[in-house]
């Protein structure tokens, strides 16, 4: 290209560009960043050159290869102009129907659109998509429409006016004042403003002066800046240009990571042309001012990104940070003054000049204008780079951009700054984006790494992780930074591995703060930040490692056997009797899950199976179907686990439990089991608790309970029904010493709906125990049900088999924030029950012997403290049905009699010691549903194991309850894929036929025959052996 | 030798730039020779007139250097935060039960030489896996060996 000399010439030729471009030429554009290289977008250029020259378009059809569109998850992508129709996920072999379809006969390849995930609707335009739609993107606008090898794209959307402008109609100062007026702040992380930084490196004496661009972007989790070299490298050197020109600088230096060679290799390219061009070198543009630039690159530091040692790699030297002052302002590269700031912030320069301080200064806060651009990376659907106005929300950027956490698991934390920066939790989510909101909670913005973390990302590791990186990218140069961090990594692991105490804690908090306030540079003075923002938040989360040897993410390896086992409240070791089933060892898998819960068989039917949601097949395919092969294992029980059964000798003491639910009675066969004389305590005239009257007998058949109760009276409890205990000083009067409180929650929670005590209202839960009981239940013909859990579905389920043959549930969310599983949700929809989402009642009356309900319709609003959409009434959407009976099943309370003089809290719960389960009063301890609200029966049984073994240490015991129950296994067998058949999903399950189903209580689902059983464990990956 | 004829020129061309350009000159031999011997390093000191005390500051200070043979094929696990959260140290432990080796080592073989990188800067396609510079997204402890198997 021949040089311009002036800036009249080079709107001669931007004139002479933009006029040879026909906006409804076709054009394609084929993203081309090293995301989408990495998803093959090369052999999809291939292909589009190829299929272009095949279909005789080559002439007619414009292609090119463009930097990064940001949206790299479904990368490759393809934009179609002039409609802008995206394509993601392309691949080679799908190139040809593009052509064929979409150029040619104008038609959608719907495959190939955007689906949004929450209504399963394809769109096909980038302004409708929601990643798109809701960012705001200025810096980042150009990076689509221009090929980075091609500087004739850059100059056809305006490139290189804002140097024209600067160099020739503006004085360095005035380039300076209008960078300080727009209030430009370094994009880098500190914050600092440009401007000012520019006028210190001007005012500094000295011939010489040197420009920087910091390209070292290090932060993990951070890719803002290698796509911005990669994707509009002109308009980093346009930036550069302009601010030597302020400051006085002739030469300047771009220093990339190596780690990025697309990045260095497309600057090169971006230089050459600007060399030739004349936008580098002598007279630039005419106006008598001189620059060149070279390109260094980085060898592997994270040190390097800090300024000082930036420079010092420059120079040759090793990246070790210099104490500050004198700032590179006043001696920086080989003692020059220098002026370093960040590609991002570099960028946003031409953009200033071209459309003024006030342009750029509308947008933002009032501490930080202007547009910031995040790489919004971890448990998030839309993952990819994001450009917002600075200040906005946390939850905007994760859930309207990002599109929320994937796979239904709950969001946990959002981690900024990568490692100079925090953990934020759910509770801060509504804080605006900018420089100095985010410290506010402990975190910084910094560079932009917005990483989003779910319930699978352990904290603690979290910690650990950063600190782990950090001892590697040390300098090594000042002991607090050297020697704190690695001593808080010591700490760390030690946690991670249950090998720390509780005085740890105080330690490394200790160490933090040392280490923060005596370290040399930014590296050691941030370095603390990941632990003390995971400590501020998650301090739970350290306690369980230490004192449960728990880590609840199931990330931390010494402390987690398999995902399953670790998902279990009570630990059941789910991949050594998954194994023994599929060796044929029934009983024996029956011992091993007795060696944890004394209900087996209530847990084969009804558990809620945490532990298959956090089954690693589930992430292939398919989730081992757990709780249907224990209920397998359960059905062909052989009682051998009695053989290792043994209890320990009479103590002489003598331990009440009151309510004989899941909890209480796993307190009272594991009391019993130590050798405690035992005495249940049931106010009804049935034993089980919720799991006789809250769980209906389509789905626990009496028996199956009954004889999981009797093998605990068997071992000697003694259990006394329909005895209601109003005081426990009784308890204690009668010589017990000690007390365990178990007594569920059986009360339902009112809805504050007017007209609620309207007759004709009932409670879910009440309907359920009365029906349990065998007392005489009316619900007449229409039934409404109130609510979206477990209660609700059983309450509607049983209200058809009394005979109601309309039965609708009414639920304020959608079916994805339903608590209720899934099996029985479909089971419900198949024996006719209807379920109406997004909709509540507000007021109910009698009227004509029915009940009179005005509904109205809800929306999902924003996000809540528990990370789910809150539903919004919408005005003027209330329309009024008729029912014979409406059930309530929001909730349950607690009802515990004042005369046990005990601390309550909200819904009735007694307050206890989180770890010991213990009440304020001596002697009297409590769990289950009373404690931590309606629960699940596992819980339940977790809780009565905890008590058991703090009770038992209460009454001097050593507090032991584990047993060994099965036969050692021998050596088990890695997985086999070719022992699975390839089977990728579960055997189906028998079911009870959907006609008979409504008739009676009879159970519903049937089970599996011994063939399918096996089947399903061969899928089993054997996690556990992995551990081992 | 072509291969040392070049690494003479990358030294030759160095010299000229003088010995501020120590690190480029390193890591330009790195790239072609793919680990630095010690006569290398050497030369790269008499040449650029930088001494041999600070070229074994500087090749022992940054991480992209390597003063032992490289493997066939060098294999990049990405351990950056978001690879991280999303199970990057899962397809560490595939990798490693794989070839056999640690991080920072290199078969007997010399057919991989495996090494965990900070970033890089494909985050959006974590865990992410690189090998002799192709990155492979999404990775999963499972698709390690589908990966690796075509290496030979």
């Amino acid at each position: 290209m021949t040089k311009i000399n002036s800036p009249a010439e080079l709107e001669e030729y931007r004139k002479n560009l933009r006029s040879k471009i026909d906006p409804n030429k076709r054009l394609i554009s084929l993203c081309s960043g090293s995301a989408c290289n990495a998803s093959s977008s090369a052999e999809v250029a291939t292909a589009i050159e190829s299929e272009l020259e095949k279909q005789g378009l080559a002439g007619s059809v414009e292609f090119k290869r463009t930097g990064c569109h940001g949206f790299c998850e479904k990368g490759p992508i393809i934009d179609i102009h002039p409609e802008k129709i995206c394509y993601f996920n392309v691949a080679a072999a799908d190139v040809a129907e593009i052509i064929s379809e979409t150029i040619k006969e104008n038609r959608l390849v719907e495959r190939l659109l955007y689906t949004d995930p929450s209504t399963g609707e394809k769109i096909a335009h980038e302004a409708d998509i929601p990643f798109y739609k809701n960012q705001g993107r200025i810096v980042f606008s150009s990076n689509s429409k221009v090929d980075p090898k091609h500087m004739d794209d850059y100059l056809a959307v305006g490139g290189y006016a804002a140097l024209a402008k600067a160099l020739c109609e503006m004085k360095p100062e005035q380039v300076i004042d209008m960078v300080k007026e727009a209030g430009l702040r370094g994009r880098g992380g500190a914050g600092f403003p440009t401007g000012k930084k520019w006028e210190f490196a001007r005012n500094n004496p000295g011939d010489t002066k040197y420009v920087v661009v910091n390209a070292d972007e290090g932060d993990p989790g951070a890719y803002m800046d290698r796509s911005l070299l990669e994707g509009n490298p002109h308009a980093v050197l346009e930036g550069l240009v302009i601010g030597a020109y302020a400051i006085g600088a002739n030469q300047g230096y771009i220093y990339v990571r190596q780690e990025y060679p697309l990045a260095v290799e497309n600057v090169n390219i971006a230089i050459k042309q600007a060399e030739e061009a004349g936008f580098l070198g002598k007279n630039i543009l005419g106006s008598g001012f001189d620059f060149s630039v070279e390109v260094a690159q980085g060898a592997g530091a994270f040190v390097c990104g800090e300024e000082t040692a930036l420079l010092r790699s420059l120079e040759g030297k090793p990246g070790e940070p210099k104490a500050r002052p004198p700032f590179p302002a006043q001696s920086g590269l080989w003692g020059m003054p220098t002026n370093i700031n960040n590609v991002e912030t570099w960028v946003n320069v031409p953009v200033i000049i071209n459309n003024g301080a006030n342009f750029f200064a509308a947008v933002g806060t009032p501490g930080s204008k202007g547009t910031k651009i995040f790489s919004l990376v971890g448990k998030v659907n839309n993952t990819g780079l994001v450009e917002v106005p600075m200040g906005a929300t946390l939850k905007d950027i994760i859930y309207k951009v990002g599109g929320g956490v994937p796979r239904k698991k709950k969001f946990k934390a959002v981690q900024t700054g990568g490692p100079s920066g925090g953990c934020i939790p759910t509770e801060h989510l509504d804080r605006g984006v900018d420089f100095d909101e985010l410290a506010k909670v402990g975190a910084i913005m910094g560079s932009g790494g917005m990483i989003v973390m779910d319930e699978d990302t352990c904290m603690v590791d979290m910690a650990r992780y950063f600190m782990a990186f950090l001892t590697e990218e040390s300098c090594g140069k000042c002991v607090p930074c050297r020697e704190g961090i690695r001593q808080m990594l010591k700490i760390l692991t030690n946690i991670t591995q249950g090998k720390a105490q509780m005085s740890d804690l105080d330690r490394l908090e200790r160490l933090a703060k040392t280490t923060a306030s005596a370290s040399l540079c930014a590296l050691g003075k941030t370095a603390p930040s990941p632990v003390l923002s995971t400590l501020r938040y998650f301090r739970n989360e350290y306690e369980e490692h230490i004192k449960k040897h728990h880590c609840r993410a199931g990330v931390c390896k010494k402390l987690v056997k398999s995902p399953c086992q670790n998902a279990c409240p009570a630990g059941v070791d789910v991949p050594r009797y998954v194994r023994a089933i599929g060796a044929g060892k029934y009983g024996d898998a029956v011992a091993i899950i007795r060696e944890k819960i004394p209900f087996p068989a209530v847990c084969g039917y009804v558990c809620v199976h945490y532990c298959e949601g956090k089954c690693r097949r589930g992430e292939l395919e398919e989730a081992i179907a757990i709780r249907e092969l224990k209920r397998f294992a359960v059905d062909h029980d052989d009682g051998s686990w009695k053989k290792n059964f043994k209890a320990a000798p009479a103590t002489g003491k003598k331990v009440a439990i009151v309510g004989s639910g899941p909890a209480g009675l796993t307190a009272a066969y594991y009391m019993a089991k130590l050798g405690h004389s035992v005495t249940v305590f049931e106010a009804l005239p049935k034993t089980g608790g919720m799991m006789r009257v809250g769980i209906p007998s389509y789905r626990l058949p009496e028996a199956v309970l009954d004889k999981e109760i009797k093998e605990i009276e068997d071992i000697g409890v003694t259990i006394k029904t329909n005895s209601l205990v109003e005081s426990l000083d009784e308890l204690f009067a009668q010589g017990f010493n000690t007390v365990f409180v178990g007594v569920g929650a059986h009360r339902g929670t009112s809805m504050g709906m007017d007209g609620e005590t309207t007759p004709g209202i009932v409670d879910g839960i009440d309907i359920l125990r009365e029906v349990n009981l065998g007392q005489e239940v009316k619900v007449g013909d229409r039934v409404l049900v109130v609510g979206g859990g477990n209660v609700a579905i059983d309450a509607a389920r049983t209200a058809r088999r009394l005979g109601a043959s309309e039965v609708s549930i009414v639920y304020r969310r959608t079916r994805d924030e339903m608590p209720a599983s899934i099996e029985e949700i479909e089971e419900a929809l198949e024996e006719g029950v209807e379920i109406v989402y997004l909709a509540t009642p507000i007021k109910a009356k009698k009227e004509d012997g029915k009940v009179k309900v005005k509904l109205i319709r809800m929306e999902l609003g924003d996000v809540d403290a528990s990370g789910r959409r809150t539903p919004v009434a919408i005005e003027d959407s209330a329309f009024v049905k008729q029912y014979d009976v409406l059930v309530k099943a929001i909730g349950q309370e607690s009802i515990v009699p004042e005369k046990f003089g005990l601390a309550l809290g909200r819904g009735g719960r007694i307050k206890v010691d989180a770890d010991t389960l213990a009440t304020p009063r001596e002697g009297v301890f409590a769990g289950g549903d009373v404690t931590i609200g309606p629960a699940s029966v596992i819980e339940a049984i977790a809780l009565g194991r905890e008590a058991a073994m703090a009770m038992d240490k209460y009454l001097g015991g050593e507090g032991v309850i584990d047993e060994v129950l099965a036969p050692p296994e021998g050596e088990p067998a890695a997985f086999n894929a070719e022992e699975a058949e390839g089977e990728k999903y579960r055997p189906p399950v028998d079911m009870l036929p959907v006609e008979e189903r409504c008739k009676s209580y009879a159970q519903v689902v049937l089970g599996w025959d011994a063939e399918r059983a096996k089947m399903e464990t061969a899928r089993c990956l054997r996690c556990d052996l992995e551990a081992r | 030798m072509d291969d040392m004829e070049k690494v003479d020129q990358i030294i030759d061309k160095y010299a000229a730039k003088g010995s501020g350009s120590v690190i480029q000159a390193l890591l330009e031999i790195q790239r072609e020779h793919r680990w630095l011997p010690r006569e290398v390093l050497q030369k790269v000191s008499e040449k650029l007139d930088v001494p041999m005390s600070r070229i074994q500051h500087i090749v022992t200070f940054y991480k992209a250097f390597s003063l032992a043979p490289k493997g066939r094929h060098e294999v990049h696990v990405c351990m950056g935060t978001a690879c991280h959260v999303r199970g990057g140290a899962r397809v560490l432990d595939a990798v490693e039960n794989l070839t056999g080796i640690k991080p920072g080592q290199t078969d007997a073989e010399l057919k991989f030489s495996l090494k965990t990188v900070n970033c890089l800067g494909c985050c959006a396609l974590g865990p992410v896996m690189e090998v002799d510079g192709k990155t492979h997204g999404k990775m999963a402890p499972a698709r390690a060996e589908e990966v690796l198997k075509n290496y030979e």
